[in-house]
């Protein structure tokens, strides 16, 4: 596994958002039961005024979050990734993107994290739904320091915002730097394909590039933590430069990272494109490992899905 | 407040009546009843109740209004438009490509629209999070919702919100017409007892003829009607208020008029808007 150190998504992320707040007077946090579980502990008790408790009502959540947004709050709401998305999916269209309202929604334990608890707790079309309302920017930042990053950027754009984070620890991966919305970034080069990668499956594509590596393929990484707007000049160069593309994400095949990499190539530079991910049904339950070997997320099933692609 | 005051709000609701049916003549369409029905709370509180600067639609201290039943938009531009928040030509414009006045309010272009609505049980959250927001500031918060939009679950999620953090400057009226697209409400669903739904939710609650000026003048002067809670104002109204052939009939929920019918109502609006001027 790469990285020995490792760190819960969701406490970087609570911690991170603490530390804005420090800055920031206007960012307020809204819970609906679910403030401690997504690290808001330490933060409720700095600032017991600016954390809202509302019980489990989603839909109420984020209709209040606009209306706190109006008056210039900074809402945070995070929830269990399905229960801020597809639950009250009118009310983010509505009231969040059709009123451009600077509210920043979280998902956490994205994907398929919530493994044993089964489908209704998976989030496997979050990318899909929030990207088709217009100004929204979909986040899957994939290690801690870039988590922490990419709060600090989430609260100083102007505008609506969903992150997806897991809950299960991720390892470090990256030098911690300043998180652009909008920019992917190359983790490692390679010349026979391209893996883009959003969100925690970054770990499992870099172990897979490596045994890639071994069998002689070279695999170039490129990490998408900004699912939408996508990095569509960083796509097309890989595309050109590398002529194969997979897309690795713990989401359905069809809608997410894999789709918008495919209407970005076929565009602009088409080339075959492999697409790693959840089919388009309702997930298995188990324990996590199990169900990302399962379904091909672990390294071993990135790189033989990665060479079976290269044989065609 | 003194008679020639409270003439002059109906005065105004008349006039405003009347912007409405022009409205409905530009696009040829519209929700007709259920602007006809709450257009008298709005004449009240945008010309009585309101800390409002149509000069400074944005000044941050005013009170806000949210419209949850957004399909009657054509009473609240209406009333925008009478106490001088755009000129008038662009009511001409209802209904047109690019209007202004779009069948549901649109806060990004239209000075005095404080939110998107339209599609139902959003008003109310939406109000909780602006008067949370304001609560220190001392700024109001109003909203008008159908009765035939309460059965929405996210009404009742705000409603528990509001009550619980005590936000005694929300003040929420029901337009109970008791009419909606296909028929009367409570062979629908049936949300009565109101009031006692508000109550139970922890809001104080009062009930009042809508269309009665002198009630609704009456209700936002004694706000709020209890310190630490949300006020709830259901307010019985007759849907198609003003029209005679449209009083209390369900086809007015949403009204395609011939040129024949546009010339009647006209008539009677302009000549309801003179005797109202004569009282002044």
């Amino acid at each position: 596994m790469t990285g020995n150190k490792t760190a819960d998504p969701r406490k970087i992320f609570g911690a991170a958002v603490l530390e804005t707040a420090r800055e920031n007077p206007d960012i307020v946090v809204l819970s609906a039961d679910s403030g401690g579980s997504s690290g808001f502990g330490d933060y409720k008790k700095e600032f017991p005024d600016r954390y809202y408790e509302f019980g489990i009502m989603e839909q109420g959540v984020v209709g209040i979050a606009s209306g706190l947004a109006t008056t210039g709050k900074i809402p945070v709401f995070c929830a269990i990734a399905p229960f801020v998305t597809s639950r009250p999916y009118e009310m983010f269209r509505n009231d969040l993107g059709y009123m451009r309202q600077n509210v920043k929604i979280v998902g956490r334990n994205g994907g398929i994290s919530y493994s044993d608890l089964g489908a209704t707790h998976h989030s496997l079309e979050d990318f899909a739904i929030i990207r088709m309302i217009p100004g929204v920017t979909v986040l899957a930042p994939q290690d801690p320091g870039e988590i922490r990053a990419a709060v600090h950027a989430m609260l100083e754009h102007k505008g609506p915002v969903y992150m997806r984070i897991g809950n299960n620890p991720i390892p470090y991966l990256y030098d911690e730097k300043a998180f652009t919305i909008g920019k992917g970034h190359i983790v490692r080069g390679g010349k026979d394909v391209t893996i883009i990668v959003a969100g925690a499956m970054a770990g499992n594509v870099i172990d897979a590039a490596d045994r890639l590596a071994h069998k002689g393929v070279g695999a170039r990484v490129v990490a998408m933590p900004t699912v939408w707007p996508i990095d569509r000049e960083l796509v097309e160069q890989s595309a050109r430069q590398t002529g194969r593309l997979v897309t690795v994400e713990e989401h359905y095949v069809v809608g997410g990272l894999g789709t918008i990499v495919q209407e970005v190539c076929a565009e602009a530079f088409p080339v075959p494109v492999k697409k790693i991910g959840i089919p388009h049904q309702y997930a298995t339950s188990g324990p996590y490992d199990e169900l990302l070997s399962h379904y091909g997320l672990d390294a071993a099933g990135i790189e033989k899905t990665v060479l079976e692609f290269l044989k065609r | 407040m003194k008679a020639d005051e409270m003439r002059a709000l109906e005065y105004h609701a008349a006039r405003c009546r009347r912007k409405v049916v022009r409205m409905v003549a530009a696009g040829k369409a519209g929700h007709m009843g259920g602007a006809m029905s709450c257009l008298d709370v709005l004449t009240a509180l945008y010309f009585h109740a309101m800390n409002i600067d149509p000069q400074n639609p944005g000044m941050p201290e005013r009170d806000r209004f949210v419209l949850s039943a957004g399909h009657k938009c054509m009473a609240l531009y209406a009333v925008l438009c009478e106490r001088g928040f755009f000129d008038e030509s662009l009511l001409d414009t209802y209904g047109h490509l690019g209007t202004k006045l779009p069948g549901h309010p649109d806060m990004h272009k239209l000075p005095g629209v404080e939110a998107n609505t339209g599609a139902l049980g959003h008003g109310l959250s939406i109000t909780v999070g602006m008067a949370l927001g304001l609560k220190k500031e001392g700024c109001r918060v109003f909203t008008v919702m159908g009765d035939g939009e309460l059965p929405e679950g996210s009404n009742w999620e705000a409603a528990a919100a509001a009550g619980h953090y005590g936000l005694d400057n929300i003040c929420a009226f029901m337009d109970a017409n008791g009419l909606q697209i296909s028929g009367e409400t409570r062979d629908i669903m049936d949300m009565e007892p109101i009031t006692d739904k508000f109550t139970a939710f922890g809001w104080a609650v009062k009930a009042i003829d809508g269309n009665d000026m002198v009630q609704v003048v009456e209700a936002l002067d004694t706000l709020p009607i209890e310190k630490g809670k949300p006020t709830a104002i259901v307010m019985y109204t007759v849907k198609g208020k003003g029209l005679s052939f449209a009083e209390n009939q369900v086809g007015c929920h949403y009204w395609k008029p011939s040129a024949g019918d546009l010339s009647l109502v006209e008539k009677e609006l302009d000549e309801a808007i003179e005797r109202k001027k004569a009282a002044l």
